[in-house]
């Protein structure tokens, strides 16, 4: 039984050393360059202190107004909240979702860019969010 | 290559049967799990052993460093699993007996062989300290042993279950004092307020179980505070944080110490309406004194009450 591990982990050993690195390169955050220039938001998600979701339902993207709408339920604290992003394949986020954010500010709605896989390609989002009303 | 070489020329060592031991010989293990908080009890179980030929077991004693609280006991009786998975005692000795901080049990049947439980209780003396236990036992050939557990660390923290609040009724929870008021109660502990329960089914929100400080009065509608109700208690959500002393169900998680410390409730905001059963708050008094983890075990929606256990830490 020995024999077999070592024969297999020889041969893996030999082929790690001759497989080559892929062929995109790596900008400033450690991500690929690719070919992609698709660049939009899917998904936006927004959790609470909590970790659970605060919006009442789902978030309305309008990716030709650059627009993000979402309503979130009466009482939602606005100044700890987590947002979530969903972004198209490739593409990363500026500035960084590092924790919470403050939403509270409604006058000055927070903005969020979208930049393509091949880093071309920039999109800025506008995040308006509406607390439900007490009836 | 030449981790190849290493790896094949590595053998297989040969099998070789233990030999047992002769003598009296002891082991121990510590059975209770998380924190130990003061009012609940740490459990080992001491196993002490000798061969069949040599001699029986005559004594079994532990000695503590701080003495345990009354209710501290080493068992008497030596446990076996039955095939349905219940643990059956069989006595073998006489009920132990506890002075300052030692605990005794005199063996009452021959026996070569047991494995007796013992319960610490834990006391208010030993809250932030550190505890430790000598176990020994002697057998009738003269020979002892013992074993040496600790040191373990008492936990600062107080604990308080199964406080039931009800809306506009028992509504007025006290971190400081670990006490639910009514409006009356409330007015001659007004500064000791910290949160106001209520129950709201209002349409088109979701509002239900809620905790409030009394400061904020945009979520206290229809309340009425008594005079002196004015606090603002930070709290802050918690979701599926479901402690084992506190929920006492299926998961392993507990609260410590060291999470009162460690907790930022800097920018928490004053209030957590629609706080569902097995959620929970981490709250922080006004005065920044307590921090407290506030754990909903249960809620009732026809009686508006609410069921809760609190884990609490003086901080300041």
């Amino acid at each position: 039984m020995k024999k077999y591990f070592v024969a297999s982990f020889a041969i893996l050993l030999i082929a790690f050393v001759f497989v080559r690195c892929n062929k995109f390169p790596i900008d400033e955050d450690g991500l690929l360059i690719t070919e992609r220039a698709q660049c939009y938001v899917s998904n936006f998600e927004l959790l609470g202190s909590d970790f659970q979701t605060v919006r009442t339902q789902a978030s309305l993207i309008d990716t030709t107004a650059l627009t993000i709408n979402t309503t979130v339920f009466y009482g939602t604290d606005l100044k700890n909240l987590y947002p979530q992003f969903s972004l198209v394949t490739d593409a990363k986020l500026d500035p960084k979702i590092v924790g919470k954010v403050d939403f509270s500010d409604l006058t000055n709605p927070k903005k969020y860019t979208v930049i393509s896989g091949n880093r071309q390609v920039k999109k800025t989002y506008t995040v308006y969010i509406t607390v439900q009303p007490k009836p | 290559m030449v981790v190849v070489i290493f790896f094949s020329s590595c053998k297989d060592k040969e099998y070789t049967i233990p030999l047992p031991k002769t003598g009296l010989n002891n082991d121990c293990i510590k059975r209770s799990l998380g924190p130990n908080i003061v009012g609940m009890n740490i459990e080992f179980t001491y196993a002490m052993a000798l061969p069949n030929a040599t001699g029986k077991l005559v004594s079994s004693q532990v000695e503590a460093t701080i003495g345990g609280a009354a209710g501290t006991y080493l068992e008497n009786k030596s446990y076996y699993t039955n095939g349905s998975g219940v643990d059956i005692g069989i006595v073998v000795g006489n009920p132990s007996v506890t002075t300052s901080t030692k605990t005794e049990v005199t063996f009452s049947k021959d026996t070569c062989a047991s494995t007796l439980r013992y319960f610490y209780y834990i006391p208010e003396e030993a809250r932030g300290k550190s505890v430790s236990f000598t176990f020994s036992a002697k057998s009738s050939d003269g020979e002892s042993v013992s074993y040496t557990m600790g040191p373990y660390v008492i936990s600062k923290m107080d604990m308080k279950l199964d406080m039931v609040l009800s809306d506009n009724n028992n509504s007025y929870l006290s971190i400081a004092d670990m006490a639910v008021y009514n409006s009356a109660t409330a007015v001659a502990n007004a500064d000791k307020i910290d949160l106001v329960y209520l129950y709201r089914a209002i349409t088109g929100i979701t509002f239900l179980h809620s905790l409030v400080s009394p400061a904020n009065t945009e979520y206290l509608p229809g309340v009425t505070l008594p005079a002196g109700v004015t606090k603002s208690t930070k709290v802050s959500k918690a979701w599926a944080l479901r402690d084992f002393n506190l929920a006492r169900l299926q998961y392993g998680i507990y609260i410590d110490d060291l999470d009162f410390d460690v907790i930022n409730l800097k920018d928490a905001p004053n209030y957590a309406i629609n706080t569902k059963a097995e959620a929970g708050v981490w709250v922080e008094t006004a005065d920044g004194k307590y921090r407290a983890y506030v754990y909903v075990n249960k809620v009732d929606n026809t009686a508006k009450t609410m069921t809760v256990s609190i884990k609490r830490l003086q901080v300041k």
